[in-house]
């Protein structure tokens, strides 16, 4: 009996060591971010359902949008047949051959019929110097700002200084962001000046789509990032200032009124609502800046009572093909993208899942569902402010892989943070940026980090003089 | 008590003792060719030949199929997304005759994704085991043959198939259960252990390779481990400048880690068992409830209670003793790393005490009563008592346990990774101030892609432990006088 026992377990173990090996082949996989799932994978039933010629069950699976890449790249065949990505990966996935380039002719019609040229121009990459269109926009996103009615105005909520005004008010901190990373840093990095929406900073201006084409033009050492960076040194100073979210989270920061209002995007609606409550809950564009005479000292490219708006990067996210999808599956899979994409799953997506479409034309559908009583008062202003924000923003411009990876994986985010900190850095020469306060300090680190983004790594040495670009 | 530690040497072996049984074998192999029946010599080549030749078809055919199965496997070479087994496996493993791929079919989706170099080197690896089971086959059919010839030679008839079967559920059951565990531990330890070895010899870092634009990487020496002291590998000045650090406060952190929970367990245990203390199941069950309780559910009640806007930094501040939040954990990058190191020892003899002191309370029971009582008519004091009978028998017993208890605090992963995630940050370097080697090489390899000098840190890591376990079992009594204690 024992015996027989003993064998029993040892094919149990064998049975449970082999799970899960087997690979259905009649059924697409398809990654979508965590919130949308469900949505997603009611949707996915009704097409196979509509359309019984397709040939595939569907099974979606909630991911972290934000991981996903780094899944990819590292296993493409432990990745979804499709899946979801920003934008701005695209450049990598296509360059390591993880995903496959869109080629049904129905399908690039749709993308280019029914998308801005700002997403076109950043959905495109190369396979053997040959273009394709490699993401298909489904999503729009952009930054703007969350903040606490209960202690902030309508008018207050227009300005860093109204804000600061509040939070001293109510004794608090003013504003903090979701993340310390390239994008959520945006809203000082893109900062625009309010009456021309002009800025000195560029990033990869004018790089081609190509793996080992032109870088195009970047710079972040103008007198206006300067001098939007010392403002934002004495505002993280101010005791009702900026702050870093807390290691709690940032939705500890406004539960526990730690401070007033966060710069997140249409993601962190839900988690917000959930902090301080739908009333009060209020939603408007990155606020304003006034340089003071302490930010311009030094700078002759401003003056004091420059007025700049926070700025954004205004991105969508793509559906992108697995490289090592079976070839069979291709053509359902593009038809499958098209569904996805097309502009009725948006609207759908955006009444169930608040995820604002990215087709041109959406804010009219925002601004029926509003007016029909389809949305609240409070999710049709998320919408709207994500709209006008992202005029105020640019897409992410990572052409190729390695820029992405420049400018989010080379260390440049970090140097940012620490001089707002004030902080030292250490550099790859073994010169250690001691000072971040001066003049001096902030260019250097500023040249830190173009450099990185055109090169993928630090300077052997700082230059003799740097120079100054207004 | 001296009479019942007394030290037995142990059989010093030379080294000529160690190749010894090589040379048997061989010896033994060329005799049994010699010697052996034609069945039996041809069942060097032919797998199964000797239990043709005696009759044995079923066992023969057995052979014949798999020697035939892994022939086929090394010459056609099955191939797996792309990546060929069998002899092309064994070529592949130089990662020279790689491809970019890039050739695509807009029509039909097909596309060439390029070599995978992971899958050249684990399959090349494969292909070496299902060599080395080879010629594992290879000797058990001789082997076969040999007991055949050998029944014959006595006028035994040789066993049948089913008689074999039998066997393997009646006196050689031990082989049918160990077989599956066997190929398991070949399958999900060995060669994912071997794998990750080799990574470490290769240019394999996700970073670099999306800075290149490729999906290839391949051989670079001993350059990751020369790095670790230059600073030249994937991961810069960090290796260099942080790699001392987090080895040193990996020891510092082991060895309080240990010895505290260590000895407050057994202070703990002392005091639960002290004669006359009532309500002693109570005070076992509270501690055992540590144990109960999942520890990554403590450990995030503790990073809870001590955050930015946990109770203790809400009450620190409502009585006036702060003005602002301790960061007690160095979960922001300006706050104190000496008080996080601190704060995740305390919070660790939390979680690891019960364990010691649930131990040690089945010693203290175990210590025979007769002990004490010489000791006390010898006039012994209860200090005295401790240290002379106590304290040597609770080590003794816990010596294997003290060591497995060090080296894991060296691989202590939950408690750091909940607590701190290894901050307080230094700018610019994944490794915070609190990182161990592990919570490090996660970061490396998780965060940063670095698969590379994330086994070379796995690799120094183990080399360290495997050292200190070894040195410290070997000098211990446990170890030396394992047989002489009663």
């Amino acid at each position: 009996m024992k015996r027989i026992l003993c064998m029993l377990l040892a094919v149990i173990m064998v049975f449970a060591v082999t799970a899960g090996c087997g690979k259905k082949d009649n059924k697409i996989v398809v990654w979508v971010g965590e919130e949308s799932a469900e949505f997603y994978q009611k949707v996915c039933d009704q097409y196979v359902k509509d359309n019984p010629s397709f040939g595939y069950t569907i099974e979606v699976k909630g991911v972290d949008t934000g991981s996903v890449a780094g899944i990819v790249t590292n296993d493409p065949s432990a990745a979804a047949d499709i899946f979801t990505t920003a934008h701005d990966n695209i450049g990598k996935l296509a360059a390591t051959q993880c995903a496959k380039p869109i080629t049904d002719e129905a399908l690039i019609n749709q993308v280019l019929a029914d998308n801005p040229a700002s997403f076109q121009n950043v959905i495109y990459s190369t396979l053997n110097d040959k273009k394709y269109l490699y993401g298909v926009p489904y999503i729009s996103q952009a930054l703007f700002m969350y903040y606490n009615k209960a202690y902030v105005t309508e008018e207050q909520a227009k300005s860093f200084e109204g804000l600061r005004e509040a939070a001293k008010a109510a004794g608090m901190k003013a504003i903090t962001v979701t993340g310390d990373d390239g994008f959520n840093m945006s809203f000082a990095l893109l900062a625009t000046k309010a009456d021309d929406h002009s800025t000195t900073v560029k990033i990869y201006e004018g790089a081609e789509a190509t793996s080992g084409g032109s870088k195009g033009e970047s710079n972040c050492q103008g007198d206006d990032t300067i001098a939007i960076i010392r403002w934002l040194q004495d505002f993280k100073e101010d005791e009702n200032g900026f702050k870093w979210a807390s290691p709690d989270g940032w939705d500890a920061d406004l539960r526990n009124k730690g401070c007033l209002a966060v710069i997140g995007g249409t993601w962190h609606y839900n988690t917000a609502k959930a902090a301080i409550g739908e009333t009060n809950l209020g939603i408007t564009l990155i606020p304003t800046l006034t340089l003071t005479e302490k930010s311009v000292e030094g700078l002759t490219g401003v003056k004091a009572g420059d007025v700049y708006r926070g700025g954004t990067f205004a991105d969508c996210k793509v559906f992108m093909i697995n490289a090592t999808s079976d070839n069979k599956k291709y053509k359902a899979e593009q038809e499958l993208v098209k569904f996805l994409s097309s502009k009725e799953v948006q609207n759908q997506s955006y009444l169930e899942c608040m995820n604002v479409p990215a087709y041109v034309g959406a804010s009219e559908f925002i601004k029926s569902c509003y007016d029909e009583g389809k949305v609240t008062e409070s999710e049709y202003n998320l919408a709207c402010t994500q709209v006008e924000m992202a005029e105020w923003g640019i897409p992410q411009p990572f052409l190729t892989g390695t820029l992405n990876t420049y400018y989010y994986s080379k260390n440049g985010p970090p140097i940012f943070r620490a001089i707002i900190d004030k902080t030292p850095y250490p550099t790859t020469g073994d010169q250690i940026l001691t000072e971040t306060e001066s003049l001096e300090g902030i260019r250097k680190g500023l040249y830190l980090i173009e450099y990185i983004w055109m090169h993928g790594n630090n300077p052997k040495e700082f230059p003799s003089s740097l120079p100054q670009k207004a | 008590m001296d009479s019942t530690l007394t030290r037995v040497p142990k059989n010093k072996k030379s080294i000529s003792d160690l190749f010894a049984p090589i040379g048997k074998w061989f010896s033994n192999f060329g005799k049994r060719f010699a010697d052996g029946s034609i069945g039996t010599k041809l069942s060097h080549f032919i797998f199964g030949a000797g239990n043709f030749y005696h009759k044995q078809y079923i066992k023969g055919a057995l052979f014949l199929i798999l020697q035939v199965a892994i022939i086929c496997f090394m010459v056609f070479c099955p191939t797996i997304n792309g990546t060929p087994y069998g002899y092309k496996a064994l070529a592949n493993l130089s990662l020279k005759n790689v491809s970019e791929g890039g050739d695509f079919d807009p029509i039909t989706g097909e596309f060439s994704a390029g070599s995978d170099c992971k899958l050249m080197i684990l399959f090349g690896f494969v292909t070496i085991a299902v060599i080395i089971i080879y010629f594992m086959l290879m000797k058990m059919s001789i082997t076969s043959s040999v007991k055949a010839d050998m029944d014959e030679k006595i006028g035994k008839k040789p066993s049948t198939f089913r008689e074999d079967v039998m066997e393997l559920f009646d006196s050689r059951f031990h082989i049918t259960m160990l077989t599956p565990t066997c190929i398991a531990a070949l399958i999900f330890t060995i060669l994912p252990t071997i794998f990750m070895i080799a990574l470490a010899f290769t240019t394999y870092n996700s970073q670099d390779m999306n800075d290149k634009g490729t999906n290839l990487f391949h051989w670079n020496g001993i350059d990751n481990f020369i790095a670790v002291f230059t600073g030249e590998g994937s991961l810069g000045m960090e290796i260099k400048n942080r790699f001392l650090p987090v080895l040193g406060w990996t020891f510092i952190w082991a060895i309080f880690a240990t010895l505290s929970c260590y000895f407050g367990g057994i202070i703990l245990a002392l005091l639960i068992n002290k004669k006359g203390l009532k309500g002693k199941k109570i005070f076992r069950t509270v501690f055992i409830m540590t144990i109960a309780i999942p520890q990554f559910i403590s450990l995030l009640a503790v990073r809870n209670l001590l955050g930015e806007y946990g109770p203790v930094n809400g009450l620190l501040q409502d009585i006036g003793a702060t003005s602002g939040p301790i960061g007690f954990l160095g979960l922001h990058p300006g706050d104190s790393e000496a008080l996080a190191k601190v704060m995740v020892i305390i919070v660790n003899m939390w979680v690891g005490i019960p364990y010691t002191m649930l131990m040690t309370s089945g010693i203290l029971m175990n210590i025979p009563a007769d002990l004490y009582e010489a000791a006390r008519v010898d006039g012994a004091s209860t200090v005295k008592m401790f240290f002379k009978i106590t304290l040597p028998y609770v080590i003794f017993v816990t010596t294997p346990y003290l060591i497995s208890s060090f080296v894991g605090n060296i691989n202590s992963f939950n408690t750091i990774f909940l607590l701190t995630g290894g901050g307080p940050v230094y700018t610019g370097y994944q490794a915070g101030g609190t990182d161990l080697l592990v919570t490090w090489l996660y970061k490396v390899t998780i965060d940063q892609g670095s698969y590379n000098t994330g086994a070379v840190i796995g690799i120094f890591t183990f080399i360290i432990t495997a050292t200190i376990t070894l040195i410290t079992y070997r000098r211990s009594k446990a170890y030396n006088e394992e047989d002489t204690f009663q």
